[in-house]
């Protein structure tokens, strides 16, 4: 998936120029009007980077800020403001916002803000899809073998494991190494951290 | 023959009298009676005659009559009617009569004897009891109004006051005053006002009512605010007299005057604010074009660069992107300067502001409503701008009580509610009018919408903008009738 730069702002001309600008960067630029309009748009994960300005009439910037952590859209967050405001910028930035910018914008000003924020929504769009992809690994264990992984990331031995589930050690070694072909762990260690980024904890 | 004369003469008065009689001797024996008495007391002529006068008496009062008596006779004099205290008369059928008794000494052939006058008190005390009972309430009355008296004789050109008056006017309590003497007491630049009160008040075609509030400046006492008010009397069209009363109004011109000079001070700051919010706006969207511009210049430098253009393009899209950055910079410092004007946002206890915003409008008088609040209790303050706020809430109930006004509602009430809605507290202004269409429930914020005759309709998107401006939001219910209902939200403090 490219990398995309999405410009909310409810000046068409702000929106075109800046898209222009950006575009002749080589990225590829999606511009909305409203607000509401781009949280209909935007998956939960995706990569690239939002500009938002901070004033619009419906719905405005910080708002869209506060509904897309809401729905754990992880989009960086770039804001333009007519004149900076101290407070706001600060719960802004606070909110996880990468920048906080003063209109009108010089282009190095503005790429350099999207390079940070493209880099950081690489780091935490690989990290979510790693997380993903655990969570769809750990979805084809069956009922049993989350049980005894369960208490196998507890420290726990087969023996412990089997008295405890009521079952042969035999069966419990046999699930273990189905757990760990499954999600692709190599020792238990992994296969710990796997389970807290899977939601399993123990 | 002319004693004989005398003699009848005295009994065919003495019969035909209305008022009772009796003729007493110096031992207090009722000599002779006539009708009067008799028919008064209950008793037959004969029962009368030798009975003793103390027997006409209650019997708890005898023994002081006896001594009286003696006392009289020793230095007998003419005594009217209707002097001393009230006397009491016992008749036959044991009723006390209050009476109003005369003496009148007689010496006949040495012996001395008292004529007793009398007659039915009980009407003359009656009245007496209920003018004194309406003496004393006039008095209550004026005590507690306050109210002082005047006088003023035109004919004689004289002016009578009492206690009260003099106080009010700061005189001596005997001073003798004159009406000149209070006429230059009269505050200069109320002296005109006096004079035109005057003569409309003594123009014998119109009411002869006089009403005039000035201020009683006395080198003496401080300068207070009086109302006079009162009446003139005519004779043959001729002005004579104007009676009436005074009063301290001081203290209520005093409430009058704070009361405007809130009122003034609050517009005054609202339309700083208002003017610097319209400044600030507008500098918003001339920034709006300038970042456009910069960026559409940048972006064609950038184009150019790509191929071998000349210097002088360059040179021009470089000046256009400086000239948009230095115009940025003067409108950021111009909004950095509004901003330091614009209203200061401060922690607010909702339910004192709204009580304090119920107790102006009814200063303000517009009319006489109830009111009722229900305010909640663990309300957090809210963050916001008092005056601002103190402004939405009163525009509220001012649009309110115009419109049970104006639909003759009998008892308008007033209901303000607060609430708290998540992280932010709500204020609730319900009247009891005839509410409005839910159609009409999102056209009266637009600007001169208005259902009233008078007024810009200017009320209710001023307020809109002074809330939201605050980050709240003001609407309309239209369901939660009987009558207007309108809610406001805002940001709690902290």
């Amino acid at each position: 998936m490219m990398d995309a730069v999405y410009i909310i702002d409810d000046d068409p001309a702000v929106r075109d120029s800046l898209a222009l600008m950006i575009s002749q960067e080589g990225l590829i630029v999606e511009a909305f009007e409203r607000a509401e309009d781009f949280l209909n748009f935007v998956p939960q994960h995706c990569r690239g980077c939002a500009i938002v300005d901070i004033y619009m009439p419906t719905m405005d910037g910080m708002a869209l800020q506060e509904s897309l952590l809401e729905r754990q859209v992880t989009l960086p967050i770039i804001f333009l403001t007519g004149h900076g405001e101290i407070p706001m910028s600060v719960r802004a930035i606070k909110a996880g916002a990468v920048d906080f910018l003063t209109k009108p914008i010089t282009r190095e000003r503005l790429m350099s803000s999207i390079r940070t924020a493209l880099m950081l929504s690489e780091k935490v769009y690989d990290q979510a899809m790693k997380a993903e992809t655990t969570r769809h690994r750990l979805d084809d264990l069956t009922e049993r073998e989350r049980e005894v992984m369960s208490l196998a990331i507890l420290g726990q031995s087969n023996k412990e494991i089997a008295r405890h589930l009521g079952i042969s050690h035999r069966t419990v070694e046999i699930h273990k190494a189905k757990i760990m072909h499954k999600t692709g762990a190599t020792n238990l260690l992994e296969l710990a951290r796997l389970a807290q980024e899977g939601g399993i904890v123990p | 023959m002319i004693r004989r004369l005398d003699h009848l003469s005295f009994h065919a008065l003495f019969n035909i009298a209305a008022d009772a009689l009796l003729l007493v001797d110096a031992e207090g024996k009722i000599l002779v009676s006539n009708p009067s008495a008799q028919a008064f007391l209950g008793y037959s002529p004969e029962e009368m005659q030798h009975m003793c006068v103390e027997q006409l008496i209650p019997e708890r009062l005898r023994d002081r009559h006896v001594h009286y008596r003696q006392h009289y006779l020793a230095k007998p004099e003419k005594r009217t009617m209707g002097q001393g205290a009230d006397l009491l008369a016992l008749a036959r059928d044991g009723r006390e009569l209050p009476v109003d008794i005369g003496l009148s000494p007689i010496m006949v052939e040495g012996e001395r004897y008292v004529l007793i006058t009398f007659i039915d008190a009980l009407e003359r005390r009656r009245a007496q009891a209920a003018l004194r009972e309406s003496e004393e309430r006039l008095r209550l009355a004026k005590r507690a109004a306050g109210l002082g008296v005047f006088d003023r004789d035109l004919l004689r050109d004289t002016v009578t006051l009492d206690a009260r008056a003099r106080e009010i006017l700061g005189l001596e309590e005997d001073a003798v005053v004159t009406p000149e003497q209070l006429m230059a007491q009269v505050h200069p630049e109320d002296d005109a006002l006096r004079r035109s009160a005057l003569k409309q008040a003594m123009n014998p075609h119109g009411t002869g009512e006089y009403y005039l509030e000035y201020r009683n400046s006395q080198s003496s006492a401080p300068e207070r605010w009086v109302a006079a008010s009162g009446q003139v009397f005519f004779e043959d069209d001729e002005p004579v007299r104007i009676v009436g009363t005074l009063q301290d109004i001081t203290e209520r011109k005093a409430m009058k005057q704070a009361f405007r000079d809130h009122q003034a001070d609050i517009d005054a700051a609202l339309k700083r604010q208002a003017a610097s919010q319209t400044a600030s706006a507008m500098a918003h969207e001339l920034n709006q074009p300038l970042a456009a511009l910069s960026a559409y210049s940048e972006v064609a430098l950038h184009e150019l660069e790509k191929t071998a253009c000349s210097d002088q393009l360059k040179r021009a899209l470089q000046g256009c992107i400086e000239q948009s950055h230095r115009a940025g910079r003067t409108l950021h410092e111009l909004l950095e300067y509004l901003h330091e004007g614009e209203p200061g946002l401060e922690a607010i206890d909702l339910n004192v502001l709204v009580r304090e915003t119920l107790t102006l409008a009814r200063a303000e008088g517009l009319i006489q409503f109830n009111s009722v609040l229900e305010p909640y209790l663990h309300l957090p303050l809210v963050q916001g701008n008092r005056l601002q706020l103190q402004k939405v809430i009163a525009n509220l109930i001012r649009n309110g009580l115009e419109a049970m006004r104006d639909a003759g509602v009998e008892n308008p009430t007033i209901t303000i509610r607060t609430s708290q809605k998540g992280n932010k507290a709500m204020v609730t202004v319900q009247d009891s009018g005839p509410g409005f269409h839910p159609d009409t429930a999102t056209r009266i914020f637009e600007p001169f919408f208005t259902t009233k005759s008078r007024g810009m309709g200017m009320g209710l998107s001023i307020s809109r903008a002074l809330v939201e401006a605050g980050g709240g939001l003001l609407w309309a219910d239209p369901e939660a009738g009987p009558g207007a209902t309108f809610h406001f939200t805002l940001p709690l403090a902290s």
